[in-house]
């Protein structure tokens, strides 16, 4: 089973939740596993198997939550945790940035956390693009929207993100 | 290329999204300003980080069911 693995984890984020996880995850393997034949070889397998996860997520789980489509997540800065993490201020020259090495801070739970704190409009870009690491293309046409609309989510959700991050990190005294 | 318009392309550059002459451009203000050239490469980190954050285990269990499962289809066509 390549990409289980992969696709567990991104049912995780997608669900935020282990038990629903693994109906996404079962139920989307069964369905590429039975329609193999309408995949078409030569084509992008990991994209086609992601459209059949994030498919299965959203008509299973999009009418419990009916959250209204666009939710609202303010207008936030370029580069908000950069600014915040001192990145401005701060003077350069080592190989590693303290900015960066801040984010050392972080633990596995807490990007975990932020990412799921995301609206899933914003969420599903977030995941697709930065942790799986497919173009605004494939995203696209794994969701179903416009190109131009990926992109506008993605950097907003990026965005949100951050500022998501940047709460936990204050909460925290990251870095202290 | 200013600050405001590299920033604007921030997003496209790190994404390889943009064409050639973008990126060329781009990457002259990086190197020529460095403060820019600072964000930008902590945007990269923060995504780097963001990507080795999500990853999670397939439970064993979890996997030996879905095994079962997709061996039970393949047996059910013959």
């Amino acid at each position: 089973m390549p990409f289980a693995p992969q696709l567990y984890s991104a049912a995780l984020r997608m669900t935020r939740n282990p038990t629903d996880a693994e109906d996404v995850l079962q139920e989307a393997l069964l369905k590429a596993f039975r329609g193999y034949h309408t995949y078409e070889s030569g084509t992008n397998l990991k994209a086609w198997l992601y459209r059949i996860l994030t498919n299965t997520f959203i008509n299973k789980y999009r009418e419990r939550s009916r959250r209204p489509s666009e939710v609202e997540l303010g207008e936030l800065e370029d580069l908000y945790l950069f600014k915040r993490l001192g990145g401005e201020e701060s003077t350069g020259g080592a190989t590693r940035s303290a900015e960066e090495e801040a984010l050392e801070g972080f633990v596995d739970e807490d990007i975990k956390g932020a990412l799921e704190s995301l609206p899933e409009n914003f969420r599903m870009p977030v995941l697709l693009a930065d942790v799986e690491g497919f173009s605004y293309k494939e995203i696209a046409e794994i969701m179903d929207v416009p190109i131009g609309t990926v992109m506008s989510r993605l950097h907003r959700g990026r965005k949100a993100l951050q500022r998501a991050l940047w709460r936990l990190a204050e909460e925290r005294g990251i870095p202290a | 290329m200013n600050c405001h318009e590299a920033h604007e392309q921030m997003y496209g550059y790190l994404d390889r999204e943009s064409g050639v002459v973008r990126r060329l451009r781009v990457r002259w203000h990086l190197y020529r300003c460095p403060p820019c050239g600072k964000g930008f490469s902590f945007e990269y980190a923060l995504r780097l980080r963001v990507r080795q954050g999500c990853r999670d285990e397939l439970p064993e269990e979890l996997s030996h069911r879905l095994r079962a499962l997709l061996r039970e289809q393949t047996d059910g066509q013959g």
